[in-house]
């Protein structure tokens, strides 16, 4: 799994977003590290799309707020899944980095 | 979004737009610029875009690929990033590499917009490409008129032409306006509007039957800027009557313009005229037919007709015309010019002198960027060879220097592109001489995009070949050894060869452009014979049905000169039928009394002018002999003349012209000498002296004439009080060319001033470049012997020797450098030969000059580091470890 991914899976994990919300969240959760541009997001959307980790969500905001173009995506099961496969994965890695003093323990 | 994959933009394309406007809004209230906002979307785009493809095409490629997430986008991207850090982080670098090449780039970029303009573009007409020109060619005038008689034959008997046109131009006399006007008029034939395949924007052209002798009707056609300037563009112009040349004449028609003039080398040359009128109505003494050759001829050559076809073609016409010919010429002959070489094909050499000078800047630019870039490769080295041993492949390193020479070459471009469009402005100031056509308006067009883009791929290449190929296969080992010391041989010998290069180009720039200021003095210096100082002059042609007789005439001049020598500041005035170096002129075959007579077709021939008194005293030519015409010289008194020396010394030899006599075909009886004068230049500064004729005006009276008047001031200063002078003897009568003598011979020093100067800069700019080059090298080449010199000096060797061993050596590539430059300078000068004067191409004084600057040049730029060399101090030297 790709960084951007799981950045993506980690941004739709509490609640469906739209695409700028997603790039927001995810700008947010590394503490402006990570700056998306739409473009990159939106490639990486399409192929989660077409793996079934992330569905459109059927979910329309209240209409006089709505933009016709806007898409809501959601987490599906098998993104769920694979989210926490790949957050166990990194947390055995993070242990082995404290191990080896890699890491202060916080 | 087009650029994406159509099933990508079919899943998610809209949103992938909402969550773009997003962004920029985003960015815009954060108060980014326009281009702050767009360019990263664009970038974003464009990357995005060329990444999805490949996947969208079948998802051929294997999951670990894609894990790479990489892709070549990214990866050229990443190579930009880094060019563009290095340039950060040594500007000065980036700068000097850029603005040369911009230099290099720019001057070709605007050299080749007149180029394309002038020389290479198709005259804008409709199937230009079959338009000739006919000339009647004398060993004389090789680009001789055509007679109406000729035209007629040609029009009827050519098999090769599709059409033919007769077309001359000459300033006609509108009146019945507020203030009498000249326009430029052009007396055509019905088939010149037919040869050239122009239309009528309103009414109607006329026909061939309007416009020949016998049925000619009182008609003009006007030309769409006329029709705006003088009518605003009314269209009840169309059957008004104007007044010119005091008969009055119908307008019928408006032509339409086939092109915007200022556009077009010469604004289209065989229509800038002002109106069109018809042929016959052309004012020749005798009438059209009897007037001999006095026009000029435009045809359509049928469909695949060669030049040389109609040129036989012609010559089977000429001799039939021969057979019947009352007074034949026995060299004259009939020839046809493509109509492109008659605009022009006189300022071909001039052009392509200048190409080929700001083509050699270009080169130097590029010799002198490739040293940089390689000086700078031989530095990067060792970085380049940890890359390698790092694991980046050879190619990756190529890609990385090819893209920076990509960024360097594009960068350069669009700085050339500016600088180029500013050197055309500049241009514009520098008036170039009127045989080189440039258009007024130059606009930016594709193939001058295309020909810029062309040179900076080439410039690329060059500049980043030899550097890529050195460093793309550093031999790891040695280089990444601990003090290892740079400046392979290799490296050593490519800065020779550059430098020899340099000087040799810079050499035969420099040289050609010595010789045309050499050209330039020589047209200074040559004696005119006349002194052009404070003289005034202007020109007028006075309409035949207004001045019918010669007394009608002869009464004018006299009014005018009496009325202009009352102005306050004219010390003196007279008339002449032609100023000199003015253009115009004319010839006259003469034969002496008492000597046996010649045929006549063969007569010598002499130039022939037509002066007032007080003509010579006015231009200050010198009078030898005898005496001046004066008033009585009139229609009543016997036919006297004035001769020069040329003259005197070619028909008498060891006697006595004074009171000898002469007859010509166009006097009716013999004319006396009366006295000689010095020679006068008459048609260009340089020309070689000539046979003089001059004939009293008030003996022939001739319809256009021309005033001159000595001032106390600046001529120009009378301009007014003399107009109104002539205008108190006639208000209609229109007068032009009114300007200050010296700025008449000033015009026909234009274009070796234009050469000259244009030449002298090119220079300028190459010897800078050399000098700095060179410098370069030399420096470069010292600092890497730091080590190497600071251990001889320490073990004895004084600083002296070691200034003497690296001047020496650049001293004999110097040496070898002019050698070879001396002889591009004569190929160069072979390309200017036309245009030199009084100095031939391989004339050792400026080849010497240029030797001996660029040797002095070179030698100051190799004696700064070896100075910097010979004062190393061995402990700082061998510290370096």
């Amino acid at each position: 799994m790709r960084s951007i991914e799981f950045h993506i899976l980690l941004a739709l994990a509490p609640e469906e977003r739209h695409g700028y919300a997603i790039l927001q969240e995810i700008a947010a959760l590394t503490g402006g590290e990570m700056q998306l541009e739409p473009g990159t997001l939106y490639r990486a959307l399409h192929r989660m799309l077409k793996d079934g980790w992330v569905a459109e969500s059927a979910r329309r905001p209240a209409a006089d707020l709505d933009d016709e173009r806007r898409r809501y995506y959601r987490l599906t099961p098998a993104g769920r899944r694979v989210a926490a496969a790949e957050a166990a994965r990194l947390q055995r890695l993070v242990a082995v980095a404290r191990a080896y003093r890699l890491l202060s323990r916080a | 979004m087009r650029l994406y994959p159509p099933r990508f933009r079919r899943d998610v394309g809209l949103a992938l737009v909402d969550a773009l406007e997003d962004r920029m809004r985003a960015r815009r209230a954060a108060g980014a610029s326009s281009f702050g906002v767009r360019m990263p979307a664009i970038v974003d785009t464009i990357r995005n875009a060329a990444a999805e493809w490949p996947e969208s095409a079948g998802s051929r490629q294997s999951p670990d690929e894609r894990a790479k997430g990489r892709t070549v986008v990214d990866k050229l991207l990443q190579d930009v990033r880094y060019a563009l850090r290095l340039w950060r982080r040594r500007p000065g670098f980036a700068l000097v590499a850029i603005l040369t090449l911009a230099l290099g780039i720019g001057a070709n970029t605007a050299m080749f917009t007149i180029v394309h303009a002038v020389l290479l573009r198709p005259l804008p007409y409709d199937r230009a490409e079959r338009l000739a020109s006919v000339w009647g060619r004398t060993a004389a005038y090789p680009r001789g008129l055509i007679s109406y008689r000729e035209y007629r034959e040609l029009r009827t008997q050519s098999g090769t032409f599709d059409a033919i046109g007769l077309y001359f131009g000459q300033s006609v006399n509108l009146t019945g306006v507020d203030e009498p006007q000249r326009l430029v008029g052009s007396f055509v034939t019905g088939s010149f509007f037919d040869t050239l395949g122009l239309t009528a924007e309103r009414g109607r052209l006329f026909t061939e039957e309007d416009s020949a002798p016998g049925t000619v009707k009182p008609v003009v056609v006007i030309t769409h800027q006329t029709w705006q300037r003088r009518f605003n563009g009314d269209d009840d112009a169309i059957g008004r009557t104007m007044t010119l040349n005091g008969t009055p004449v119908t307008i019928i028609g408006v032509m339409a313009p086939p092109f915007d003039p200022r556009v077009v080398p010469d604004a289209g040359y065989f229509i800038s005229a002002d109106l069109f009128l018809p042929v016959a109505l052309f004012p020749a003494p005798g009438g059209l037919d009897a007037a001999g050759p006095v026009m000029l001829a435009i045809a359509r050559l049928a469909p695949g007709i060669s030049i040389g076809r109609a040129t036989a073609d012609l010559d089977v016409i000429r001799r039939r015309l021969l057979a019947d010919d009352p007074q034949p010429q026995a060299d004259r002959t009939l020839v046809a010019e493509s109509a492109q070489e008659t605009v022009s094909g006189a300022s071909r050499p001039a052009l392509l002198l200048l190409f080929a000078a700001v083509g050699v800047v270009l080169l130097i630019a590029c010799v002198n960027v490739s040293q940089l870039l390689l000086a700078r490769a031989v530095d990067r080295e060792r970085e380049i060879a940890l890359r390698a041993a790092l694991g980046a492949s050879r190619g990756t390193v190529a890609r990385q220097l090819t893209v920076e020479a990509a960024l360097l070459a594009f960068a350069s471009a669009a700085a050339g592109l500016l600088v180029g469009r500013g050197a055309l402005a500049g241009l514009a100031f520098l008036r170039p001489p009127s045989n080189v056509p440039i258009p007024a308006d130059l606009p930016l067009n594709a193939a001058v995009l295309v020909f810029s883009g062309g040179v900076a791929v080439v410039v690329a290449t060059l500049c980043a070949l030899v550097p890529a190929l050195k460093t793309a296969r550093p031999d790891l080992a040695r280089v990444l050894q601990a003090g290892f010391r740079r400046g392979s041989a290799g490296g050593r010998r490519a800065r020779d060869v550059f430098m020899v290069v340099e000087m040799a180009l810079s050499v035969a720039l420099v040289a050609v452009s010595a010789l045309l200021i050499e050209s330039l003095l020589a047209v200074q210096r040559a004696p005119l014979g006349f002194d052009p100082s404070n003289v005034f002059t202007l020109q007028f042609r006075l309409p035949p049905t207004k001045y019918p007789t010669p007394d009608d005439i002869a009464r004018f001049f006299r009014a005018a000169i009496e009325r202009v020598r009352a102005v306050p500041g004219v010390e003196s005035a007279a008339l002449v039928r032609a100023v000199p170096l003015s253009g115009n002129g004319g010839t006259i075959g003469y034969a002496i009394e008492g000597r046996p007579a010649v045929d006549p077709a063969s007569l010598p021939q002499a130039r022939f002018h037509l002066v007032t008194p007080d003509y010579f005293r006015t231009m200050r030519i010198q009078l030898l002999r005898g005496r001046d015409f004066t008033d009585r010289d009139d229609l009543q008194a016997p036919l006297v003349a004035v001769i020069n020396e040329t003259f005197a010394r070619r028909e008498f030899p060891g006697e006595d012209p004074i009171g000898r006599r002469l007859t010509t075909p166009q006097t009716p009886t013999p004319i006396t000498i009366v006295g000689i004068v010095a020679d006068a230049k008459h048609y260009a500064p340089t020309e070689p002296a000539a046979a003089q004729l001059y004939a009293a005006h008030y003996q022939v009276p001739l319809i256009f004439s021309s005033l001159v008047a000595r001032t106390r001031g600046p001529a120009i200063g009378v301009a007014n009080d003399v107009r109104k002078a002539i205008w108190s003897v006639d208000r209609d009568q229109p007068v032009w060319s009114v300007s200050a003598l010296e700025d008449i011979v000033a015009r026909t020093q234009g274009q070796w001033r234009f050469l000259a100067l244009l030449l002298g800069v090119f220079a300028g700019v190459a010897l800078l470049l050399a000098g700095v080059g060179i410098y370069g090298v030399t420096a470069y080449s010292v600092a890497q012997r730091t080590h190497e010199i600071g251990i001889r000096l320490a073990l004895g060797a004084s600083g002296e020797r070691v200034l003497r061993e690296v001047v020496g050596r650049g001293a004999r590539l110097t040496l070898a450098g002019a050698a070879i430059g001396g002889a591009a300078a004569v190929a160069l000068a072979r390309l200017a030969s036309a245009m030199l004067v009084g100095v031939r191409p391989t004339d050792p004084a400026a080849l010497a000059a240029a030797v001996l600057t660029l040797t002095a040049v070179s030698l100051a730029a190799c004696y700064i580091p070896a100075r910097r060399a010979s004062r190393v101090d061995p402990v700082v030297a061998l510290a370096d470890e």
